[in-house]
């Protein structure tokens, strides 16, 4: 059914005007790694060096060394002291600061009297998200220190030593371990993940312009006068854009590695299967999205909205699918992105390979060859105006 | 004889416009068959069906006895089909060389590497394409774009060749190379063609053809069984006093048309007789010289549309006088209103205008020709100030206009190729607009705005949204738009592009009211070589040099005394005539449908030579015409002599 000869020649034409039109082929090369080096430092989730100003009413050596507690910590970016929190109010409204810190008059009298000492936090709520993650962070140095004090008045009191202290005061301790990504750096999994995203967006744009360029010029005339069929033109306009993003899908693998200094645990060879499968069928949207429109416009538009949505809100890149609603689920199952997501997060961060993921795969080439399909069933020769 | 392809009553519409209604026709395999109409006819549909490459509701198709109703019938042909759709080279790859070009149609085709070979070399050969091979198809010129298009377009060698417009846009050399070419492989191959055009001119050029209008078949047959079935006259008259000859003319004939020093009456009811009596009289004194011209497919194609449309109203010269005499500015005929001189332009490497040099006077209409990519536009451009020279200057009204002020530059009146207008608003609303930006209101305003309504003939249009007009009245009330601040310059860029010949010469009869009654310069550029002949004086540019400059008489006469006139002969077999001429050392012996024309000083003897030596080798001769030579052949001669020079 297929001429390999005509596809050729056809793939060949394809990547001769690629090459040669400079503009849109560096384009195809840098689109990817900016937009991967934009969303990956831009988008992460680690609430890490949150800056913050202290006010300190008390001035005393118990609240320096409980200011301490928080200076110190890596997770806070200490701006310094405010003398009153009126002073700090524009400082968090220009956002220049996300809380503060309010140490009351007569902290350190109160804790010596054996009082209960209030200490007030004031975080900008906006970003509900990290503005839970501050609180917690608040609540575990403040447990912190508490549990430091009562350590010390024990000691004092019993005559006993730090070891028999700690084993009376907290006898049970939790020791957390993170999985796959042992220090819980965002970068890493949203890093990873990205390449999901960008390699959805970038084939499935490139290969819908390449189709639709054509319709613009009237060159797609060429096609529908010859004897050229339909999955010959197809295939041909595919496999240019498949190479140019399996080239870029592996460039940004190495990006992951390099510059997100992200692990790759898993198996080499299911990863590279499941990049070509991946990128095929992104491309292959992009030629289904071309048989839709006639316009260079149109076609960047709808082939970016329609790929860059379902891949961040239904791929289990920003939420898990487990946590989705029924009917996101279904979307989700419904895109080659969460499977793609499964098999990167698998490969680099969990050290999975083909025993694991190999159904992945088979769905993949599934995707590759439905779109496909999708995109022979739609093209036309013969065509209504 | 066999038949190529079959129409029955093809139909087509888009949504709510129907593109192509009711028309059958038949192409008997070998002849080259003509659609000829202008933009919106319907011919590129009807081409596009044929191709197999449109779906139609009505009717039927028939090619090489394939009825073509589904993708799969329509692929049954395409092996034996060549399709050149609209748009010189745009079905060409850019990028790519032409080598890489052809290579890619024939792997597409599936032409064997071997025949690939031989017949890539004969083709660009033909196409005097074999030493550009590896050049880039973006760097060519039109006309190299063009041939290119028809050498893929044949590398499979296909049994029908569907060619849409092959000539629209390229120079006069060009064509004549084109067509050519054309001839030649159709003659060895035994091709059937299909080819669409816009130029009347081009009639000729075909075996037969169908003449359309609006998706509609106006006549079909030969040019000539066309000419005889709506038999007319046409008569050119020179003299040094047209306006005061005009109302008279006005009365007593159908249609007078004023070109540059000429004045054209025409008639299809009135017998030529009659008519001769008639000019007689209006002469009186004889001190005119008049001749018959022969009629061509514009006027017929005119004439069909007036009977159709009785209503189209009939612009009287006379009619509007008194209202613009007040308004006309005392301006002396001699002053020189636009002066280019040695204007350059140079993009980069490329030099787009190369010393560049004319004047036009007021009163005149002036003529800037040359085929797509010549340089028009930039020489336009420069000379209003838009784009900065290279080298030399162009002048407006004295004041050189790359320094000049931007008061200069709001006196001129500009009209460019499109979009001038604003299509969503209405006709009223237009107006207003373009009378506000250059500072009109209150009472003046309101004179105006009636004037440009007047003089476009829009006043039941008001209200109409500019989109929705058609591009006759379009072009109509964009001149209008580029009048309303009475600029004694007028530049306008392919105004008539895409109208259809009444569109045109309505367009034209105002310019040349604007010309005589208002004085205004008028500097027009075209590629409708046709329309060269409406201009009192006119340049022909090519490849950014002016290769021609003066009144189109003085050049046909010039010609006439290098080449002298064209004898033309209807034979019976044509491309044997052809060649039978050519190797008894006729040089220049050119191919039109059914006829052969030849160059001759002394037209009568010639012509005895040849037909005693055509009747020798069994060729019949119907029919013998002596020429004038056309302006088409002037830019031809103009453009080749200047091609010797450089080389």
């Amino acid at each position: 059914m297929m001429n390999l000869h005509t596809v050729k020649t056809l793939a060949y034409k394809e990547w001769l005007e690629i090459w040669r039109d400079r503009v849109y082929f560096s384009m195809a090369f840098i689109f990817p790694v900016v937009m991967m080096l934009v969303l990956g430092f831009g988008l992460s989730f680690d609430v890490e060096k949150m800056p913050f100003v202290i006010v300190d009413y008390d001035n005393s050596d118990e609240s320096r060394e409980y200011s301490y507690k928080f200076t110190s910590s890596r997770y806070f970016d200490y701006k310094g002291h405010a003398r009153s929190t009126k002073e700090t109010e524009t400082l968090v409204a220009k956002a220049d600061i996300r809380f503060v810190l309010v140490i009351p008059p007569e902290f350190s009298q109160k804790i010596k009297r054996g009082q209960r000492a209030q200490i007030q936090a004031l975080i900008d709520g906006m970003f509900t998200y990290r503005a839970s993650m501050v609180s917690g962070y608040l609540a575990a140095i403040n447990g912190h220190y508490n549990a430091q004090l009562m350590r010390s008045w024990a000691m004092k009191n019993s005559g006993m030593t730090e070891h028999e202290v700690q084993a009376m005061l907290s006898p049970v301790s939790l020791e957390t371990r993170y999985l796959y990504n042992n220090e819980l750096k965002s970068i890493w999994s949203t890093g990873t993940g990205l390449i999901i995203l960008v390699m959805l967006v970038s084939p499935a744009m490139l290969a819908a312009l390449g189709v639709v360029r054509e319709k613009e010029t009237g060159s797609i005339f060429n096609i529908y006068a010859s004897t050229v069929s339909r999955a010959e033109f197809i295939t041909g306009k595919l496999l240019p854009y498949v190479l140019i993003s399996y080239i870029n899908i592996s460039i940004l693998c190495l990006l992951a590695l390099w510059i997100f200094e992200a692990p790759f645990k898993g198996e080499l060879s299911l990863l590279l299967v499941a990049n070509l499968f991946y990128v095929a069928s992104a491309a292959a949207i992009g030629i289904l999205v071309s048989t839709f429109v006639k316009s260079q416009a149109a076609a960047a538009l709808i082939s970016m909205l329609g790929t860059m949505i379902p891949g961040i809100m239904y791929s289990g890149l920003m939420m898990p699918v487990e946590s989705m609603s029924a009917e996101a689920v279904v979307e989700a199952h419904a895109f080659p992105a969460m499977y793609q997501l499964e098999i990167i997060w698998g490969a680099f961060l969990k050290g999975q390979g083909w025993s694991e993921l190999w159904f992945n795969i088979l769905i993949l080439f599934g995707f590759v060859l439905l779109f496909w399909s999708l995109a022979i069933l739609r093209f036309h020769k013969r065509v209504d105006e | 004889m066999q038949t190529a392809v079959e129409v029955k009553s093809f139909g087509k519409r888009f949504k709510k416009t129907i593109a192509v209604e009711d028309v059958s026709l038949t192409i008997q395999s070998g002849e080259i068959y003509g659609l000829i109409g202008p933009d919106g006819a319907g011919k590129s549909t009807l081409m596009q069906a044929v191709s197999g490459v449109l779906r139609f509701e009505k009717g039927e198709i028939t090619v090489f006895g394939e009825k073509i109703d589904s993708e799969a019938s329509a692929n049954r042909i395409k092996r034996q089909l060549g399709f050149m759709p609209q748009g010189l080279g745009l079905n060409l790859y850019p990028d790519l060389s032409i080598d890489e070009n052809i290579d890619f149609f024939a792997n597409l085709r599936g032409v064997a590497p071997e025949i690939l070979h031989t017949r890539k070399a004969k083709l660009l050969d033909v196409a005097g394409l074999s030493s550009f091979k590896n050049r880039a198809m973006k760097n060519l010129s039109g006309g190299m774009k063009q041939k290119l298009g028809l050498v893929c377009t044949l590398i499979h060698q296909p049994r029908l060749l569907i060619l849409d417009e092959p000539t629209t846009g390229v120079d006069p050399v060009s064509r004549r190379d084109f067509w050519e070419m054309l001839n030649q492989l159709v003659r060895e191959e035994g091709m059937t063609a299909l080819i669409s055009t816009a130029y009347m001119d081009e009639a000729s050029r075909f075996n037969r053809l169908s003449m359309m209008h609006q998706g509609k078949v106006l006549d079909q047959g030969t040019a000539d069984e066309i000419i005889r079935r709506t038999p007319g006259w046409l008569i050119e008259i020179e003299s040094a006093r047209s306006r005061e000859l005009l109302p008279a003319l006005n009365d007593a004939f159908e249609h007078v048309e004023e070109l540059g020093d000429m004045i054209r009456i025409g008639g299809f009811a009135l017998q030529s007789a009659e008519a001769e009596r008639r000019l007689g009289m209006i002469l009186q004194d004889g001190t005119e010289s008049w001749s018959y011209s022969p009629i061509g497919l514009e006027e017929i194609f005119i004439q069909k549309l007036d009977n159709r449309s009785q209503n189209t109203p009939q612009m009287r010269l006379t009619e509007n006088r008194s209202s613009h005499r007040k308004e006309a500015v005392s301006t002396d005929s001699q002053d020189t209103l636009i002066r280019a001189e040695d204007l350059v332009r140079r993009f980069d490497s490329f030099t787009a205008v190369d010393q560049v040099s004319f004047d036009v006077r007021a009163g005149e209409i002036f003529g800037l020709l040359g085929a797509n990519g010549a340089g028009k536009s930039t020489v336009i451009k420069m000379l209003t100030g838009i784009l900065p020279p290279s080298g030399g200057a162009g002048f407006v009204a004295g004041h050189n206009m790359a320094t000049s002020s931007m008061s200069i530059k709001e006196s001129i009146g500009y009209m460019s190729q499109a979009f001038s207008l604003y299509l969503d608003l209405t006709v009223s609303e237009n107006i207003d607009l373009f009378g506000r930006i250059y500072g009109l209101s209150g009472k003046r305003l309101k004179e105006r705005h009636q004037w440009v309504l007047q003089i476009g003939h829009l006043q039941k249009e008001c209200n109409t949204s500019a989109g929705s007009l058609p591009m006759g009245k379009r072009q109509r009330l964009a001149l209008g738009c580029a009048l309303i601040h009475q600029p004694k310059v007028l530049f306008l860029d392919e105004p008539t592009s895409g109208v259809d010949p009444i569109g045109r010469r309505e367009f034209w009869r105002i310019l040349v009211q604007l010309a005589g009654e208002l004085q205004v310069a008028i500097l027009v550029t075209t590629h409708y070589m046709l329309e060269a002949e409406h201009c009192n004086r006119l340049a022909l540019m090519q490849a950014g040099k002016v290769v021609a400059y003066d009144s189109p008489k003085n050049l046909k006469a010039t010609l006439k005394q290098q080449k002298g006139q064209v004898l033309s002969l209807k034979v019976s077999r044509p491309y044997q005539a052809q060649s039978i001429l050519e190797s008894n050392g006729y040089s220049e012996v050119a191919l039109y449908g059914s006829r052969v024309r030849l160059f001759s000083q002394e037209p009568e003897t010639v012509g005895k030579d040849v037909a005693a030596l055509l009747a020798d080798k069994g060729i019949e001769i119907t029919d013998v015409m002596i020429l004038q030579p056309s302006l088409e052949d002037v830019f031809i001669e103009k453009i080749e002599s200047s091609h010797s020079r450089e080389a």
